[in-house]
């Protein structure tokens, strides 16, 4: 397994890193610290990341987009991310359903949203799944509940469809231009056979944005309402086959873990960096921090975490998600990006939790803000997507059911 | 014998501030309104109605009027008032703790003539202990001497009529904002060090020349690498100012000279098992949040409860309490009953440090995985969860954090102190 960078990946891992560094770091805390969820956004910072690609990063290159490839992608997400975490996420987003244009919608789809999307520097994406009652029914739909899943109806009236219902948690809900919407076409029907995607673009009549979920972490970004009242779709927007709408998404739920699983190596190098900054600089009793045995060991830890942690990313962007199995003879077995998403979520919390006690001390009173948040945008991943849920899903598509 | 048999009086106390907590304390905490926000000012009605019910003079003995709970009582009250509100339980047990310590051993008849009326007749009147300089933090000694009450550099200068006049900054006092008398620490002989020429003295609230501010309302200063920095803490803290402040001959504590630290040590350390109960607490609130909504929420064809996912974290999560709530007891019944140390039945290991070490790492963990069972509501701020993990995250941090409270464990097993 190779993992020397070409020059095209390094310029763009540099280029990430610049940018994170000079315009995402700055303002991190301060966007964390806006009370109202509602304007913690900064549409400043999204037009600046966009004008260097990263908005329109994966969009193949006869679409106007870069096109780059997997390795790139984990370099570029991984060094935005360890500038800020949630900002790293809104800009990855949008790679993950330019990914699911790319893989499914017909070339008429692909002519009327990817380029008023490679032209406009705000014109973002998201995908609107779950529903108040439709959470991990989404993600691992139970086989003997026909009314478990998605329960927003979608009915077609001559060359357009009708929906109604509600979804929540939706990532950029206040702020895309642009969703994937999975809605319920067969009552009668599981969610795996009942089921269909179609694109909604949020000016559409009948579509609007409700509230803007209030999250401890990764507080920029955007999870909010989408309700639908006799929201009308053309017919045209239909994504794939009606009541396949689940099948969909097997080119991109793999690449949703693998971002998550960089995206959280981001945050464990800040974490390792800053701790290794506040124990080199900091003096007490005579002796540096890192002196002491026992910071020694703590970053001993977050440090082997962080690096096996990046060694899984870089595999699975090396290799793809179907990898090859070197006990097996090189045999395929099945993507390993869901577990590379847990992976994630073990070490990024042990990591920044680390780095916050490092911070810490006897008779302290005050704690460093920037290891505090870390902490905060880490538990994310316990929820996101289900933890236990997420790590069932893992297994369970392993063994193949 | 420790007997885990709770007195009657144990239960009623129990079950009484269990009710106050369901009926007057969870409405307001963990309404969205207050839960949203990222400051939580503190609830000064419900301190005053807790006041009325005897929470505040809890420890205090019944012969100078206070309910005379022992520190298992203590710990049972503190538990079920952090249960509503973590910043609560933690304002009433200072308080609670330290008239104990003040008016049962430390003051003279004297002044506790003076003090202690006030102290019962006011519901507002709350105590300090001001000790704490504004220096760095005490880093992470081991083996070696805690500078920590040796630097202290207030000073009390006698003058002709035997009255002190106080200069010198305190930082981070617990319930300075709202105390009405605090016992400060100072230097009355500046040619010694350490602990030697240290004494205490008495201040009321509204002596000319001190001043209190809440760190809440001081701009937030950056941390020791210059960086921004967050309060860490629970209940309310304040920087205690004494610019040529004149305090009276008789308000010395104690032999003058002849510091009270031994004891202060000891409320200290009566207070270790009562932070490891409102812990407990925490956890208890996140726990029982996990199970009522997983009796109610439906995924998977079922109440999530019926999932072996979810059954499993809430099973590891009783295990933990259970195990947990155990220690907590054991370490504060020992304190009641130094007897049993003495006679060999319990082991003379820091009981209280290691019940709060072990309460404080289960606890955060609890929090993490009560809030995992709400799925993305275990994030959202309108939610309690997030709060219950916030909190329980500071206990693992903040004051002597576990890391160094190993240390303090490692140093007795050792038999360094």
């Amino acid at each position: 397994m190779d993992v020397s960078l070409t020059d095209e990946q390094r310029a763009w891992q540099l280029k990430a890193r610049k940018f994170a560094q000079e315009e995402l770091r700055p303002i991190s805390l301060q966007r964390d610290q806006v009370v109202d969820s509602r304007e913690t956004f900064d549409w400043e910072i999204i037009k600046k990341g966009s004008k260097l690609g990263f908005r329109t990063a994966v969009v193949p290159k006869e679409w106007g987009g870069h096109g780059i490839d997997l390795v790139t992608q984990a370099l570029v997400m991984t060094e935005l991310a360890k500038g800020d975490s949630a900002m790293a996420k809104t800009f990855s987003q949008c790679w993950k359903w330019s990914h699911l244009i790319e893989a499914r919608c017909t070339p008429d789809q692909k002519e009327r949203f990817v380029k008023p999307f490679v032209a406009d520097d705000t014109y973002l994406l998201g995908y609107a799944g779950t529903e108040p009652s439709a959470g991990s029914d989404h993600r691992l739909p139970p086989k003997d509940d026909l009314k478990a899943g998605w329960k927003l109806k979608a009915e077609r009236k001559g060359d357009e469809w009708i929906l109604n219902g509600e979804k929540c948690f939706i990532a950029n809900a206040s702020v895309a231009k642009l969703f994937f919407v999975g809605t319920r076409t067969n009552s009668n029907a599981s969610q795996r056979e009942g089921t269909t995607v179609f694109l909604v673009p949020i000016d559409t009549p009948g579509l609007r944005v409700g509230r803007v979920s209030n999250k401890s972490g990764w507080r920029f970004y955007q999870n909010g309402e989408l309700i639908f009242e006799n929201a009308r779709v053309p017919h045209a927007n239909l994504v794939g086959e009606v009541n396949r709408g689940t099948y969909l998404r097997g080119t991109s739920h793999p690449f949703g873990d693998f971002e998550l699983g960089a995206n959280a190596l981001g945050i464990c190098d800040a974490a390792v960096e800053m701790a290794m900054q506040h124990v080199q600089t900091r003096w007490q009793d005579a002796k540096y921090f890192i002196d002491n045995q026992t910071i020694q060991l703590k970053l001993s830890e977050m440090r082997m975490l962080t690096e096996a942690l990046r060694s899984f990313v870089m595999r699975v962007a090396a290799e793809g998600f179907v990898m090859r199995d070197a006990a097996e003879g090189d045999a395929k077995t099945g993507h390993y990006a869901s577990f590379l998403q847990n992976f994630g979520a073990d070490v990024v919390q042990r990591v920044t939790v680390l780095n916050l006690d490092i911070h810490g001390g006897a008779g302290v009173m005050t704690i460093d803000a920037g290891a505090e948040k870390l902490v905060r945008d880490a538990v994310i991943w316990t929820h996101n997507v289900g933890d236990s849920v997420q790590r069932m899903r893992a297994i369970r598509q392993n063994i193949g059911f | 014998m420790y007997d885990l048999n709770l007195t009657a009086e144990q239960l009623e106390f129990r079950e009484t501030v269990r009710d106050f907590v369901k009926r007057e304390i969870k409405p307001i905490t963990l309404h969205p309104d207050r839960l949203q926000p990222f400051e939580k000012p503190l609830l000064l009605d419900i301190l005053d109605k807790a006041s009325r019910m005897g929470l505040r003079t809890l420890a205090l003995s019944q012969e100078l009027g206070g309910a005379g709970a022992d520190n298992l009582t203590s710990c049972i009250v503190m538990e079920e008032l952090a249960a509503g509100d973590v910043d609560i339980a933690t304002t009433l047990a200072q308080t609670s703790t330290l008239a104990q310590f003040l008016f049962d051993q430390a003051m003279t008849p004297e002044q506790r003539a003076r003090f202690l009326p006030q102290f019962l007749a006011d519901d507002r009147y709350h105590l300090a202990f001001a000790a704490h300089e504004p220096d760095p933090d005490l880093g992470w000694k081991y083996h070696r001497p805690v500078a920590g009450e040796a630097d202290c550099r207030t000073t009390a200068v006698r003058q002709g009529n035997g009255d002190w006049v106080v200069n010198g900054v305190k930082a981070f006092i617990a319930n300075a904002p709202i105390a009405k008398l605090i016992a400060v620490q100072v230097r009355i002989d500046p040619k010694t060090s350490g602990t030697g020429g240290v004494s205490t003295l008495l201040v009321p609230r509204d002596t000319p020349g001190l001043s209190v501010r809440d760190h809440h309302d001081i701009a937030r200063q950056a941390g020791p690498d210059g960086r921004p920095s967050l309060l860490w803490y629970h209940g309310t803290r304040g920087e205690v100012v004494f610019k040529d402040c004149r305090v009276p001959a008789d308000h010395v504590l104690g032999k003058e000279g002849e510091n009270r630290l031994t004891g202060a040590a000891q409320s200290v350390r009566r207070g270790i098992p009562q932070l490891a109960a409102i812990d407990l607490g925490i956890g208890r609130a996140a726990y029982e949040a996990a199970v009522d909504y997983a009796k109610l929420r439906v995924q998977g064809g079922r109440h999530i409860i019926e999932h072996q996912a979810i059954g499993t974290i809430l099973a590891g999560i009783v295990i933990k309490l259970e195990v947990a709530h155990n220690m907590v007891w054991k370490a504060a019944w020992a304190l009641d009953h130094p007897d049993a140390v003495a006679k060999r039945s319990l082991s003379d290991l820091p009981l209280q440090t290691i019940a709060s070490v072990f309460t404080f790492e289960v606890v955060h963990e609890i929090t993490l995985d009560a809030a995992e069972c709400f799925g993305a509501m275990g994030v959202m701020r309108d939610m309690p969860l997030q709060k219950y993990v916030h909190d329980s995250r500071i206990f693992l941090h903040s004051g002597d954090s576990n890391s160094v409270a190993k240390f303090r464990i490692a140093e007795a097993v050792a038999g360094f102190r």
